[in-house]
Order: C-alpha cells, then structure tokens, then sequence
C-alpha cells in the first residue's frame, strides 16, 4: 500500500475531463428541459440574444451615420406617426442623427459596457473569494478586509469619483464601474468557497493528493459557478442602468458615439416636445435589462436545487 | 455573550472608518482640478496674490502628509472642517441636509416594501403561474428603468398632465412648517401642523416610488426565493401534513422563515438608498445629501466630500451592523 | 414565534404610521383656506446661492438672491444701463477719485438708518485683508472685482470718496455688484450671525430658509423706493418672494408648467419650444453675457497659418445651428466682442459661412484632400484634431463638429470638466477649445484681458487665455484701453484691436446665446437681465 504513489492513483486529466464532458452534457440537457418550464425566461433570453445580433451585425441593419447627424434633419417624428418617414423609423434627435441607427450601434457599447465590466469584476473578484475562502487564514482577512473598505463607499458616489480622476471615456468607465464591482463577486464567491471546503469531496481530493490549484479550479469552482452566473446577470443589468446614471451627470462616454445612456439622458429635455428622443433609447435599456433579469431569474430556479419543484 | 461581539465588531469598523478617511482623502487631492481655481470663476480680476491667500486659507500649501494629519486629528475631535465653496463648517451642512435623505429613503423603503411583499409572497404560492411571472416583470421594471428617466416621466404624468402630485422639494413654497427635527413629515405631526403633514406627504410620493422602484424588484426577488425554499422544506410540510390549512402553513411558517434572508438585503438596501440616492435628489430638487456630495465632487470642495463620505461610510457600517445583531435575534441558531 | 414577535412590533409600527398618515387628508378639513390672500411669489433657481453675505462670494446666482435684500450704491437695468440707487449723486473728481453723495432716509431692515459709515464699512469688509471672521478669517473673494479700489474714505455722514490706484473707466459698472450692509447689526451679530439673518436695505426682508432648499422673504414696508430711474418706485408688489433651488432644467419647466413656480432661470433652447405651446406660460430673453467660440492654438501647426483659422470659420454654419439648436434665441458673433458691448465695432459682421471660400483657404495653406477619401489631407496624413469642451456646451459642439465633418475636415469632440481641462489649455497643450466667458460688465476690459491678451504669468492678463494668443500690438491696445477715459479714443483703441483680431482669428467666432427665462402668465412688469438677476420689486402677481 505504502508503496503506491499519489501519482498512479489519481486519474488522468484526460479521464477526469472526458467523464466532465459527458456529465456536462447530460446536465445540459435536462438543464433545458428545465429551463422550457419558464417560458418568461426562455423569451428573456431571445431578447439578449437578437440584442446581440443586433449589435454584431449593426452595420448590415442600419443605414445612417450613428455618430454624424444633419441638423436639417432634426427632431423628425418616427415613422408611426404623422410627419415621420421610414427613411428615419424611429425619428432623429437633435442633432438630426437616426435614432433607429444610434440605438442599434448603441446596444454595441452597452453590451460591451455590462459585459466587460461584469465580466472583468467577476473573474478578479471569483479569483480572489476562491483564493481567500480556500486559504482563509492572514490572505483571507486582508482581502476581506479591503473588500469591507470599498463596500463603505456609496457605488454611484464612488463611480462618480471615479470618473472625476480619470475623465469621461469608454475605457475609463469600465474601470470605474470594474474597481467596486468585483466586492460583490468576491464576497459571493468566497462564501461559497468556505462552505464548499467543508465538504467531503474536498478532502477526498485532498487525500488522492491533487494540488491546491487543482482542487480549487477542476473540483470546487465548477460547483459554486450557478450561483456566481446568476449574479453576473443581475450585475449587466445594474451596469448598463449605471452607466445611464452617469451619463444624466455628464460622467458618460464621449460624444459623439452612441451610448443609451447618454442618449436618454440628452433626450430628456426633449421629452415634452419630441418624447420619441429619450423614449426610444429608454424603452431599449428597458427591455434588455429587464430581459437580462427574467433570464437570469429563470436560471436561477433552475440551477438552485433548492428551488426546484418536487 | 452577543454584547461582547458587538463590541468586537465595533472596534473591528475602526479601521475601516480609518481606511475610508485615508482614500477619500488622497483620491480628492490626486484627482485633477483646483478648487481654488473653480472657485473664482471667470469674471472680474484674479491676482497671483489671492489664489495664494485662499490656498494658505485652505492649508493646500501645505505638505500632502501635513493636510492628511490635520484632517485625521480634526475628524477624532469630531470635526470635519469647513466647506471651501459655502464657508460653513461641513458638519453643519450635513447636519442640515441629512434628515431629507434619511426621509427619502425611508419614503423609498416603505414603497419597496408595500410593493415587494405582495409580489415575493404571490410568486412563490403560485410558482411558475401567469401571476408569478407578470408580477416578477413587474417588480424587475424597478431595476430596468435609468431611475432619471423614470422621474423625470413621472413628474410629466402625474404632475404636469394629471396634476396629481407636486413637482419638486420637499414641502410647498408658501406652506410654513416650523422645523423641529428636519424630517418634515414628523415635524408637521410634532408642531400639530395638518396641511404641512398633507403638503410634505404628498411631495415625498413621486422620489419615494422613483428611488424604492429598485428596493422592491431587489426584495422581492429574495423573498420569492426564500419562501420557495421555505415551502419547499421538511417543517412546511409537516404542517401541512398535520392538517394546517394552506394560509397558515404560508404565513407562519414560510413566510417566517423567509423574513430571515430578506432581513439582510433589506438592511443592506438602507445603505444603498442612504448613499445611491443623488440622482433621484436631483430630478426631484430634493435639498438632501446626494446633490450636496456631487456638487461639491465637481467644485473639488476637498472638505465637504471627506466628510459627506465619512458620513455615508458609517451609516454603511452601521446597517450592516444592525443587519447583523437582527439576524441573531431572528435566527438564535446563527452565532455573530 | 420568537421570529413574529419580534418582527410583530416595528411591522405594527410602520402600518400605523402609514394608515395614520393617509388617514390625515381623509379625516381633516380642507385645508389652506384660511390664510388671508397673501401674493406669493415663487422663483425657480437653476443653482443653489453659496450664501447670503454680500461680501462672501463670487456667483451669479448668489448675487441674484442677494440684491433683493440689499441695495448698492448704483444698480443696472435690465440691460447695461448703469443707475444711481443708494447713491444719490456720482462723480468722478479726478481720474482717480469718485465722490458719491448718500440718499438720506434710506432704513435697514432693522430700522436704523444707512449712512457713511456703513458704506465705508462695507467696502473696507472686501478690500481690507481678513475681514471676514467667519468661519474662520478670511480676505472677500470679491477684493479681485474692485481691485483697484484702495481706500474709502468718509467724508461726512452722506458723503463718501472712493480712491482708486488708477483710472477705471468701467468702475460704475462692477460697484452695482457691491452691495451695502449695516455696519452695527453685523458688528453685533458677527458674521455667523448675519448669515443666518441678513439684513440689508433692499425691497425685501429675509424671513427663513435654507440656502439649498429655499429662501423666504418678505416685503419691506419702509422700503426707500428704489432707483428713481427705474419706476415703479415704492415698496415692492409682493408680499412674499420665494426663491427654491430646482437644479435639473426639466423639472425646472415642469414645475413651471404645473404652477408651483412663477418665474424660472436659465431654460436651455431645447425646452423653450415645449413652453412656447402652453398658453399659462410666457418666454422671455435678455442679450446673453456669455459669447461662444472654439480657440484655436496659434502655437500649433497648421493653426499657427491664419488662412486655417480663417478657413474653418467659414466651415460653420452659424445661422443653422442658431436656428436648429438655440430655437433661434442666439445671434452669431461678430469677432471677439459681444454684438451688444458698447465697444463692440458695428463695421465687422460674423465670418459667411462659405465652404468654396473655407476649402480655398485651406488649399492654400496645403490642406487638400489629396488621397481622395473625402477627408482633408495634411503633410502626407488625414487632417484630423480633437475639440474640448465640458458637458455644458456638448450639443453646440456636436453640431460644430458634425458640420466640420461635412465639410471634410476630420474633427472630433471631447468631454472633460472645466478644472481639469483649464491648466492644460493655458499651458499650450491642446489643440482647440469650445467655450465661454462671462462678463456681465458689459465693458471690453473683462473679456479683452482675460481671452486676447498674451499669458502673463501671476496676473489677470491672459488668464483664460486658450488660444495661446499673444499679439503686442493688441497687447498694447489691452492695456492702453484699460485706463483710457475719454470715451472716443477708448473706442478707437478698441476698434483698432477688433480688427486685428477679427483678421487673425484666434478663435472660430461661433454665437452669443439669449438669457433665456419664463413665467407664469399671470406675472406682471418682469423682464429678465442680461446679467440675470431677478429683481422682483417691480414684478407683481395678478
């Protein structure tokens, strides 16, 4: 038995991997056979995902300038409407630019903005909660401790400042939404962390004598990643509000790239006598947060065995 | 037993209020722009000699660890210094400002409540029914919506077409209101003074439902989880098994159990609302604390954001302090 | 249990509150009969005042809510006139040396009568060094406005001299933003004291109220009268006048539109059409203070060629966006001054907007668009530069920028805050700035100084100064304008610096907005001001 090294009875990467595969695959399947119980859900998802398309291919759909407008143009009523025309279908702004055209290019920019800093947020926050709930001990305490100080801060305040020190711009912004975001997947991540390492497979894995790296990614993360994906739908949603905030501040993206945020915010004073100005970027934050939400709401029943119907 | 962890998490907030002092401060200075220069404008004459001057005034003359340290002993003995741009102490001005916001968001959370309670509780009877997902929609429009935008359209709606509600502040312009506290509504019923009460209820509609739109889908979407889970658990349906009738098996048993959760994000909503609430402060001319902290960010008015920030930071600490002692009283199983 | 019970008492708690609180309408009398007709009325402000200390501030808006309660020596009409309030007579005994004679009779809010003494007191407050002890001693920021006032002088009870270190020919115009406090209420009360209860000579007496919230204030009915130049004379029409800090400019019109304000500020051009259509509601302009133009760096290459400078003037079609953006509530600038100052030379009319005439310009200083891309190349590469600006002026800038493209020429726009971007800008580092300057002075001095002059370090010359413009000749005009009191050879010399600069072109001479305010149908006898203050003695409510 002595005589045994913890390399022979470790399985391979490739066998580890393979029965991954299989049980992914298996998981998937009944992961939609689920997910078609929430129809509300299923539409959200529909929703993102021509969103997605739409941003992707927005040169192809559009047919206008999103950044240059004509100012003989201006304020032209959508095509619905008495006035408007389907060269414009969703009318201009005031600076006689398509509105139609800005919002698809915008979705562009908002997506990016939600996906990116969501996305960067979540994989130093889940990096570090993995780190910290593993390790715990003086590595814990310090992170948890500089997590506890920027959770102080007001989000919004601390993105305004934020802003103030580096200046409007796409990439600032990120940064700027990125540099707090990652507190809450840290917490959630580490939490769970803490609350997976008391379970038995972890010792086993221990036992077998896999590395702490290799624990933590192939054996730990994958079970504390439902919860993780339904928080970083939650957050895109709140990120692409935020940025409209920071645009009703003057804290936005520069002009004159198309942002919805911004484009609501300019339109604001318009809301009286060309309501279709504020309107329609508006109704486009709307439907794609609120979809991004049903989504992930519906993922989140799915995915949390606790939830489940018997 | 429970005193002594308070009094540990107590000391334990030290350090953050400390760390928070230290960043705000040093995030204020390395942010470009000149308070002194904004100051001044751009009409009429400005000399060499009184930029120096207000600088001395200011003590930006000073060495950077040197203006650390006074700001540091100056917040131990409680005081947080004098706004550059309204020449007051900022104690005072926060002091002034505070009760709106506080108002606020306590208009906010009572709307998000009202509102959230019945769609968390409806969701999760009737999982998965047409009512759980309309109601959810409904609730998530709170989070989808810019809360600007939002405002905004609501003052057109109600106040402007169907002139339902006022447009701005916190009481009418020719309504007189001796102010006690500084929350008006609890003014008005201190002072007896009925039409205040009428006129100050009736301004905190429109920012309340604006700002707890985001409370409501927030706390609704936990509760619904929560009781999910709760109806779902072995005690529920031992009373149903022993005959409980479905009202009492929801409202006794889930529905308590799921307080538990809801407790906590509510809490930490008290912070939020506290401290995300400049926009809505904005649109509804609101004289609180929100407008007061970004104004003074865009004049670099150094002392007036410190001390706003500190402010914020421990109201934050202490909700989730709060948060914390309630979560043991509701859950004894729970240690701090 | 134990959960519900505890839970049980602050639920309880938060429903009685709520059913208490929609019980009272319910359960009470209508309410607000009672009061007699008391005519209130109500301002919209754009911004918060900074204070109520006449002596403690460098604001427009400030000053605004101030000269309500406090009167000064002289006073402006709606326009640039400049009228005698206080005073009863000015004189100017030599160059150096203006001589005011008091109005006898004029009380405070207090009772006690004006006098010498609280004229000198007031000035000494702003020109002497650490005067103002509250919150902590310090000098009036206002000491720049009047610098070279250097000493005041009693001469008798009625009587006052003011010694200035040289001649000034615009001195009347910057004493109406001085304003007269009394000297034994404020030494008695200090200064914490007088801000918290100010009391001056003005039509109105301060009553209550929080700077950000709103300032309450009540008819003075001993009132002297106000400038006999400027009638209705006697006490103000109001009983009460009320000015409430509404920030964002939509909420500012909806609460006009609802009537819960009578008069608003600041409109901005886009919400003018809305107004227009309510029939409760009227829109008023005054000739706006604050011209607009894009600096361009003469330091730079190609804007150190002033055929490009030139060219790109012609570029923008100011009348259009005068149209299409300011509802036609604007008029182009006519080179550096604003069409409306005194000194502004009637000969020179805004730069054609004429792309042949803008693109030959170019072709001339090698700008072509020699690949054939349909943008301008040059010295080998695309023609391509970034305009600053601030949030304030993003749609005028969008729009130039827009017609820029149009035209060829490869600009672009970018945000920054003012604070950030000014000392970049004066130390040569970018490349062209869209923006304004303010000067409700309505004399040259103010911009000519600041914008046109060359960077003199440590002094008022050049200090917004984007163009990194520096001419000695104009320099020379600048200065010799400055002190020159004979009003022809002022205009000659002022003239003379027009033309130059209207040749050189520092800037793209873009347009003077109107000072755009409303009100309720209902007010009587206001007009806004150029320099917008709002001077609610003469307004009534019908």
């Amino acid at each position: 038995m002595a005589t045994t090294t913890a390399t022979e009875s470790i399985p391979s990467w490739r066998y580890t991997w393979g029965v991954r595969w299989r049980l992914w695959r298996q998981n998937s399947l009944e992961f939609w056979r689920e997910l078609r119980k929430h129809p509300v859900s299923v539409a959200g998802g529909v929703v993102v995902l021509l969103y997605v398309l739409a941003a992707i291919f927005a040169e192809q759909i559009t047919w206008h300038s999103p950044e240059l407008g004509n100012l003989r143009n201006r304020l032209m009523p959508p095509a619905f409407m008495a006035g408007g025309s389907w060269e414009f279908p969703l009318g201009t702004d005031a600076q006689g630019r398509d509105i139609y055209t800005r919002i698809v290019f915008g979705a562009r920019i908002s997506l990016l903005v939600g996906v990116l800093s969501v996305g960067v947020s979540m994989v130093v926050g889940v990096a570090l909660g993995a780190l910290a709930g593993y390790r715990r001990g003086r590595i814990d305490s310090l992170i948890s401790r500089f997590a506890d100080l920027l959770l102080a801060f007001p989000f919004l305040i601390f993105a305004i400042g934020m802003m103030a020190f580096l200046g409007p711009g796409f990439v600032n912004l990120i940064l700027a939404l990125t540099f707090k975001g990652w507190v809450e997947f840290f917490r959630l991540a580490r939490g769970d962390m803490i609350a997976e390492g008391t379970r038995e497979y972890v010792e086993a894995a221990r036992i077998t004598g896999q590395k702490d790296w290799q624990i933590v990614v192939s054996e730990m993360l994958p079970n504390i990643l439902p919860t993780i994906f339904v928080l970083t739908t939650l957050r895109i949603g709140f990120m692409i509000v935020t940025e409209a905030s920071l645009s009703f501040l003057g804290l936005g993206i520069q002009p004159p790239t198309p942002a919805w945020g911004s484009m609501v915010a300019d339109g604001r004073n318009h809301l009286l006598n060309a309501w279709w100005v504020s309107t329609m970027p508006g109704v486009a934050i709307v439907a794609l947060v609120l979809a991004i939400n049903l989504f992930g709401e519906g993922l989140r029943d799915v995915l949390d065995p606790r939830l489940k119907i018997e | 037993m429970r005193l002594v962890k308070i009094l540990e998490r107590l000391l334990a907030a030290i350090p953050i209020m400390i760390g928070v002092a230290v960043i705000v401060f040093l995030f204020m200075r390395l942010t470009p722009g000149d308070p002194v220069d904004i100051m001044m404008g751009q009409g009429g004459m400005v000399t060499a000699g009184e930029i120096e001057r207000l600088r001395s005034e200011f003590n930006l003359d000073k060495p950077l660890h040197e203006q650390l340290a006074l700001f540091l002993f100056g917040l131990l003995r409680g005081d947080m210094g004098n706004s550059f741009t309204k020449q007051r102490p900022v104690a005072q001005l926060i002091a002034e400002r505070l009760p709106a916001t506080i108002e606020l968001a306590l208009g906010a959370m009572l709307f998000g409540l009202l509102v959230a309670f019945p769609i968390g509780i409806i969701s999760a009877v009737r999982q998965n029914s047409l009512t759980d997902r309309l109601s959810m929609a409904g609730a998530f429009l709170g989070i989808s919506m810019p809360p600007f935008w939002l405002g905004i359209l609501l003052i057109l709606i109600f106040s402007v077409h169907l002139k339902w509600l006022p447009v701005q502040g916190r009481i009418g312009a020719d309504v007189h209101l001796t102010t006690v506290t500084g929350f008006y509504v609890l003014d008005s019923i201190l002072t007896g003074n009925r039409e205040a009460l009428i006129s100050s209820l009736r301004h905190l509609v429109l920012p309340s439902v604006t700002l707890g739109a985001a409370v409501a889908a927030i706390v609704a979407r936990v509760l619904r989880s929560s009781m999910l889970e709760c109806l779902r658990s072995d005690y529920v349906k031992l009373a149903r098994a022993k005959g409980a009738g479905e009202f009492s098996a929801v409202a006794k048993h889930a529905l308590r159990n799921a307080l538990i959760p809801t407790v906590t994000v509510v809490g930490l909503q008290v912070g939020v609302l506290l401290g995300g609430n400049m926009i809505v402060e904005a649109v509804f001319g609101w004289p609180g604390l929100g407008r007061l902290v970004v104004d003074a960010i865009f004049a670099r008015d150094f002392p007036l954001v410190q001390g706003a920030v500190m402010v914020y930071a421990f109201t934050f600490v202490a909700a989730n302090l709060i948060v914390d002692v309630l979560y043991t009283y509701l859950n004894p199983k729970i240690e701090m | 249990m134990r959960t519900i019970k505890h839970l049980s008492i602050p639920l309880l708690l938060l429903v009685s509150w709520l059913l208490s609180a929609c019980a009272a309408p319910i359960a009470e009398a209508p309410v607000g009969e009672a009061a007699p007709t008391v005519k209130t009325l109500v301002v919209g402000l754009a911004e918060a005042p900074l204070t109520l200390d006449p002596a403690d501030h460098r604001n427009r808006t400030t000053e605004t809510v101030i000269r309500n309660m406090f009167d000064g020596l002289v006073t402006r009409d709606t326009r640039n006139g400049v009228h005698l309030e206080l005073a009863e007579s000015a004189e100017l005994l030599d160059p150096v040396t203006w001589e005011f004679k008091l109005r006898r009779g004029v009380k405070f809010h207090d009772g006690s009568e004006m006098t010498a003494d609280d004229v000198v007191f007031t000035f000494n407050r702003i020109i002497q060094e650490n005067m103002i002890e509250y919150p902590e001693p310090h000098t009036s920021p206002r000491k720049g406005l009047i610098a070279p006032l250097q000493e005041v002088e009693k001469v008798d009870d009625y009587t006052v001299r003011l010694h200035l270190s040289a001649p000034w020919p615009p001195a009347m115009q910057l004493f109406v933003h001085q304003q007269v406090v009394p000297q034994a209420y404020l030494e008695a009360v200090g200064t914490k004291g007088f801000v918290e209860q100010p009391i001056g000579a003005g039509p109105f007496k301060f009553v209550s109220g929080q700077l950000d919230d709103q300032i309450v204030m009540e008819r003075f009915d001993d009132y002297w009268g106000g400038a006999p130049t400027l009638p209705p004379v006697g006490p103000a029409c109001v009983d009460r006048a009320i000015f409430r800090v509404i920030p964002e400019a939509s909420t500012r019109v909806a609460a006009l539109l609802a009537g819960e304000v009578h008069i608003i500020q600041a409109v901005p051009p886009e919400l003018v059409g809305a107004l227009m259509q309510s029939p409760d509601v009227v829109v008023k302009t005054a000739p706006g203070t604050r011209p607009k133009w894009v600096e361009l760096n003469v330091n730079q290459p190609p804007f150190d060629n002033k055929l490009v400078r030139q060219a790109l003037n012609h570029l923008v079609d100011k009348d259009l966006i005068i149209e299409a953006i300011y509802e036609g509530r604007a008029v182009p600038l006519p080179g550096v001054l604003s069409p409306f100052n005194d000194f502004a030379d009637p000969s020179l009319s805004p730069y054609p907007y004429d792309i042949d005439r803008g693109l030959a310009l170019l072709a001339e200083a090698g700008i072509t668009d020699a690949n054939g891309d349909g943008k301008l190349d040059w010295e080998g590469t695309t023609w391509s530069f970034v305009i600053d600006t601030i949030e304030e002026h993003r749609q005028l800038g969008e729009a130039v920028v827009s017609q820029l493209q149009q035209a060829g020429v490869d600009a672009n726009l970018r945000l920054w805050e003012y604070s950030v971007v000014r000392p970049m800008l004066l130390a040569g580092e970018r490349t062209a700035y869209l923006g304004d300057w303010g000067d409700s002075a309505f004399d040259p001095v103010g911009h000519m100084e600041a914008k046109w002059h060359g960077i003199v370090e440590g002094s008022p010359y050049g200090r917004g100064n984007f163009s990194g413009y520096n001419n000695p000749r104009v320099n020379e005009l600048i200065v010799a304008g400055e002190t020159e009191t004979n009003v022809d050879k002022r205009r000659e010399i002022y003239n003379e610096a027009q033309a130059i600069l209207y040749e050189e072109a520092p800037a793209i001479f873009l347009i003077l907005p109107e000072e755009v305010e409303a009100s309720r149908a209902n007010v009587t006898n206001w007009e806004p001001a150029s320099d917008s203050r709002i001077n609610l003695h003469d307004v009534c409510l019908e």
